[in-house]
């Protein structure tokens, strides 16, 4: 509490810099459009090359500390891709340029004014600015990450031993999200109506394999109000009983994975929840690409011909893809609360897209505990129905516990289909409906 | 109903599943979600040994039809569920055919007896010095009743300690039929009916077969409908039914300790559940009709002889049935003193001690079970409101059923064993079964204290019409209102010498009960009344952990019984192999008092046919008090004090396909 205290007062001091400087119509199109003029470059990178064990060192710096250290100990080989511009949908643009200008830090740490929709903060953060990494933070919050809506329909995980390459489990998901505000795109915009509690987003993940967690459902809610506590609840099949979760379980193993609920997506927590620190702009390489043009699994092929990404690498814990060389914001979020398991995240957060991409964890001592990846696929060479949606597809994912020697590996069906994301969808009547 | 109930089950097994599963499965093969396991449980006991060896194979199978029948969603969902219990043939000394042998019964401190029986001057069954000739109400035929097959009532967990016991008829129905006479479907297992429990009359192996649908009504509200043979789970805690009534329970599986899921009776229900979504100043609000229109089952309890009988009540009621349709041998039931006084010619005239008597039919005992015929004033029903307001989950509930657990009625018409003369007679130990209709009024809630991580559990449950035995009244059972409540606590919490990576859950509960009309009075020998106590508390705690991406977990579960001062420690470890292949290795361990901690008026001096019956300036029936374990201690211990000899290793293993 005295954290936080401290937390509110520090912020409090520097409101005058938080409010430095509104958004303008250029700051909107640089931050949409980074690539528009050029794409980055870095001496002796080149598209089509690997980057492993033999000249690793040469681009050290176009790398994250994990990447690097993980192709220098030859656990994986980084391909490189060309770059290209992942451009988010018109419509969210466009909810920038109109409401960017206005839009403001609060007082405390969490709390935001006149926001509308789209990005909220689309000017280049300022290192001399205390609170840009909060404004970073809710980029990310209120980022296009899943569009209006989406699915994750079907998803597998894979528990892995990194030393072996044994398999220990697959799980089969369900992963529905909805934003019930600050729509752009998918009717009805910009929010639902008969909203009391103002919930902002949910998601709903259900699990379809195996027999032993078959029928667990997890529900969130978060609220719009950031320093209001997420609602959490988890349907456990063979309870037939929806569980309300303590704020506990949401930073411990989800079903055994190397992956806690409040990693999801890269962070899936309150702003509040974190401290945040913007430390730079750099250009490295990220788990962007087109999943098309990838080297796809041959095994859980769906009905439809959908193929989902390749692993390999040590443990078998690496998607098979390609990586840019990106603009990224460095951000840091240590917690607020003293017991949380961790001690900070360093979040790579693509500039284009505010997604993360790559996300490194560190225990509470501060040693990196986890390697966070997730790999972005372009949705215009993706599936069809996924073409134009201006989404940056979560396509697959690697979550590398470098302390335990394992890893929990996941594979997207991702679809962005308002169809298949009913608000019906998210109730907590629904999981008991669902869960037999 | 139990005709419609076999038509239902039979069309749903062959018709609707050969016409819609079969030409699926084969054309649409991967459109059908289904999931299955086969298992073996092996449970040894402290003691008789061999408890379990049950073989299990499920199989649950699903399928979204999409919009169908004019509704969204339409599916059909089932279970079906098979199970081989070997316990009654590798311990069949124990549970099965050979169970059981001849028994002799206590006549406490009488020097009579020991002149007559020799050595402790037990008596054996049938050959009591209370018996044939005696009056035309004693004594019973032992060619058609016996000395075989019987254990004394509460052997396993106490001595008589100079209270009364019966003899029970142990063996399956089907090797011995005494004892198993109170309903044709209640009690009166076959061994085949042991070994595979599904396969019954009422089609059991189909455990659950639903089809569902919703109506919408606009994007937000719909309304869902779900027939078929299923469970319907109220409430928000664990172990405790307080409003989690909609299905009655097999305890005979294992007690108290099996999961829920696996233990209650799937039954014919319709829900109509009409969801809001959010509206006005809830975040969620649904409404829930719910019409329970099978014919009415109770909680199965086992039978006596079997190795899970919960309170040990299917014993007593076994025990019962024999003595009215057979006749019995009681211990203890007679002070020598008043059968010298009625001109008995006994050696010793100054015998202190009691004796045995025995019953001929017709006179003491439990004669049936009456449970409600099907008629559609008989079926059962309820509403659930439910939703979500500011953070916070709750429900108001109402529920209209049958009492799923038996309640004795006295007063049935009995033969005087000293006249013949057949009558209805106050506080006479001869009963019926009923299950008096029940009104439950109840209400829930969940909430999260976020500052310190905990999430609160609540339930509680005000019922009317529910029904004690009471030996106050002359018919030997009352009327009481219940109030009935949960307070549950989960927090995952960090135990870092045990695992600095993965939390521990930590979840405990509170079930308290109060009995509003409680009646307790002070006789010359000891409390007359309702033998349940009046308040009385139970906590149970449950610590899991996880390890090694939760392929391993061990966890202990403990719980408490404040008035029967007696617990179970239960501590297990689960593994699992792979995705296929599940082991769990526990044990089940009493501690604390047990049942023969705990005693009760049993009835002796309740003095039904006076002057025979009457004690030294007795006048009128009703009972003096004089107690003992049996009956109805088995009240007072609750289910871990009555469980106290039944401390366990269990071993499962499973495999999932």
């Amino acid at each position: 509490m005295l954290k936080r205290n401290l937390t509110r007062i520090a912020l409090a001091l520097s409101l005058g810099t938080g409010l430095a400087h509104a958004a303008s119509v250029e700051d909107v199109e640089k931050s949409f459009y980074p690539y528009k003029d050029s794409v980055p470059q870095f001496e002796g990178l080149e598209v089509g090359m690997t980057i492993s064990t033999t000249n690793v060192e040469q681009f050290k710096d176009v790398m994250d500390e994990a990447i690097y250290q993980q192709v220098k100990d030859g656990w994986l080989e980084v391909k490189v891709g060309e770059t290209t511009s992942f451009d988010l949908h018109p419509s969210y643009v466009e909810a920038t340029r109109k409401g960017a200008a206005q839009v403001s830090l609060g007082e405390e740490l969490g709390q935001i004014n006149d926001f509308v929709a789209g990005r909220p903060f689309p000017q280049e953060p300022d290192l001399s600015d205390s609170r840009a990494g909060e404004k970073l933070a809710w980029n990310y919050k209120y980022g296009y990450n899943w569009g209006d809506s989406a699915a994750i329909y079907p998803f597998y995980w894979k528990y892995r031993d990194l030393e072996s390459g044994k398999i220990e489990r697959t799980l089969k998901f369900n992963f529905h999200f909805l934003n019930f505000m600050h729509r752009t795109a998918q009717e009805p915009v910009p929010e639902f109506a008969d909203n009391p509690s103002e919930i902002f987003r949910a998601i709903y993940v259900q699990v379809l394999e195996p027999f032993d967690v078959k029928n667990t459902q997890l529900l969130i809610y978060r609220a719009e109000d950031d320093q209001t506590r997420d609602n959490t609840w988890l349907y456990l099949g063979f309870q037939r009983r929806v569980r309300r979760l303590s704020s506990g379980q949401i930073t411990d193993s989800f079903l055994g994975a190397d992956i806690m609920i409040e990693d999801f997506e890269g962070y899936n927590g309150r702003i509040s929840d974190m401290n945040w620190s913007y430390k730079g702009t750099k250009n490295i390489l990220l788990p962007f690409y087109n999943h098309n043009d990838m080297e796809l699994a041959t095994d859980l092929v769906e009905k439809d011909g959908y193929q989902f990404v390749e692993f390999g690498g040590k443990g078998g814990c690496f998607p098979n893809i390609t990586w840019q060389l990106r603009k990224v914001y460095v951000l840091e979020s240590d917690p607020v609360d003293d017991n949380h398991p961790i001690s900070k995240r360093v979040h790579y957060v693509d500039a284009q897209t505010f997604t993360k991409p790559r996300t490194l964890i560190y225990d509470r001592k501060g040693d990196l505990w986890k390697s966070w990846l997730i790999g972005q696929a372009h949705p215009d060479h993706h599936l069809a129905k996924n073409k134009g949606t201006g989404v940056s597809i979560d396509d697959a994912f690697s979550m590398v516990d470098v302390q335990a020697g394992h890893c929990t590996t996941g594979q997207f069906k991702g679809q962005v289909d308002a169809e298949l994301n009913p608000i019906k969808l998210f109730s907590v009547q629904n999981m008991r409906a669902e869960g037999r | 109903m139990r005709k419609i109930n076999k038509i239902l089950a039979t069309l749903c097994g062959t018709t609707v599943l050969g016409g819609l599963m079969a030409p699926g499965l084969y054309a649409q093969d991967d459109d059908w979600d289904t999931a299955g396991f086969v298992e073996n449980a092996s449970y040894y006991r402290d003691g008789p040994g061999l408890s379990k060896f049950r073989n299990t194979g499920q199989f649950e199978f699903s399928k979204d039809f999409g919009d169908k029948f004019g509704f969204q969603g339409f599916r059909l969902s089932g279970t079906l569920r098979a199970t081989y219990d070997g316990v009654y043939d590798l311990n069949d000394d124990e549970y099965g055919n050979k169970a059981g042998g001849s028994r002799s019964f206590e006549n406490f401190n009488s020097t009579n007896a020991e002149i007559i029986y020799g050595g402790n001057g037990s008596s054996p069954w049938g050959q009591s010095i209370l018996g044939a000739g005696a009056g035309p109400g004693f004594g019973f035929d032992l060619a058609t009743n016996p000395n075989q097959g019987l254990q004394v009532l509460g052997e396993e967990f106490h001595k008589p300690n100079g209270g009364v016991t019966i003899g029970v008829p142990v063996r399956p129905c089907s090797k011995d039929n005494r004892g198993c006479g109170l309903n044709d479907i209640y009690m009166d297992n076959s061994l085949d009916d042991l070994r595979f429990p599904e396969f019954n009359d009422n089609h059991d192996y189909i455990r659950e077969l639903y089809v569902e649908g919703s109506i919408p009504f606009g994007k937000r509200s719909e309304l869902f409908l779900r027939v078929g043979k299923q469970q319907v789970v109220w409430g928000r805690t664990d172990l405790f039914r307080v409003l989690d009534v909609i299905n009655p329970v097999d305890y005979s599986r294992q007690n108290i300790y099996d999961e829920l899921e696996d233990i209650r009776i799937p039954e014919w229900i319709a829900t109509a559940e009409y969801r809001m979504g959010a509206t006005g100043v809830f975040d969620d609000l649904n409404v829930q009709l719910v019409w329970n229109f099978d014919e009415f089952s109770p909680n199965n309890l086992g039978q006596g002889g079997t190795p899970y009988s919960i309170l040990d009540a299917s014993s007593f009621f076994r025990s019962m049935n024999n003595c009215w349709e057979n006749g019995c041998t009681v211990s203890n039931f007679v002070p020598a003193q008043a059968l010298i006084a009625a001109g008995a010619p006994l050696p010793d005239p100054d015998d202190p001690g009691l004796v045995s008597a025995d019953f001929g039919p017709g006179v003491i005992g439990i004669r049936q079970a009456n449970t409600p015929d099907w008629e559609l004033g008989n079926t059962q029903g309820g509403i659930k409101v439910e939703g979500i307001y500011n953070a916070v989950g709750f429900s108001l509930n109402y529920y209209h059923y049958y009492q799923q657990l038996p309640s004795l009625h006295g007063g049935i018409e009995a033969m005087n064993p000293f006249t013949g003369e057949t009558g209805t007679w106050d506080y006479l130990i001869a009963f019926d079964i009923e299950y008096p209709e029940v009104d439950l009024f109840g209400a829930s809630l969940d909430f999260d204290i976020d500052a310190i991580s905990t999430v609160f559990r609540v339930e509680a449950t005000y019922t009317t019409g529910e029904e004690f035995a009471n030996t106050l009244d002359p018919q030997l059972y009352s009327e009481s209102d219940m109030f009935r409540w949960v307070l549950g606590v989960d927090r995952s919490t960090f135990i870092p010498f045990l695992n600095k990576t993965r939390a521990f859950l930590i979840s405990a509960q509170v079930f308290g009960e109060h009995m509003l009309d409680h009646e307790l009075e002070r006789a010359p020998l000891g409390n007359v009344g309702i033998p349940n106590w009046e308040d009385n508390y139970t906590a149970t705690l449950l610590v899991k952990g996880w390890y090694k991406s939760d392929t391993i977990s061990p966890q202990i579960i403990t719980a408490w019984d404040h008035q029967a001062k007696a617990g179970a420690f239960a501590p297990s470890v689960d593994w699992l192999i792979n995705d296929n292949w599940r082991v769990m290795l526990g044990a089940n361990i009493k501690f604390g008092d047990g049942m023969k901690d705990q005693k009760f008026d049993d009835c002796r001096t309740c003095n039904p046919f006076p002057p025979f019956t009457a004690s030294p300036g007795q006048t009128q029936p009703g009972s003096l008090g004089l107690g003992g374990i049996e009956p109805l201690g088995r009240f007072r211990a609750g289910p871990l004090a009555s469980a106290s000899k039944e401390d366990e290793i269990q071993l499962t293993v499973r495999y999932r396909f």
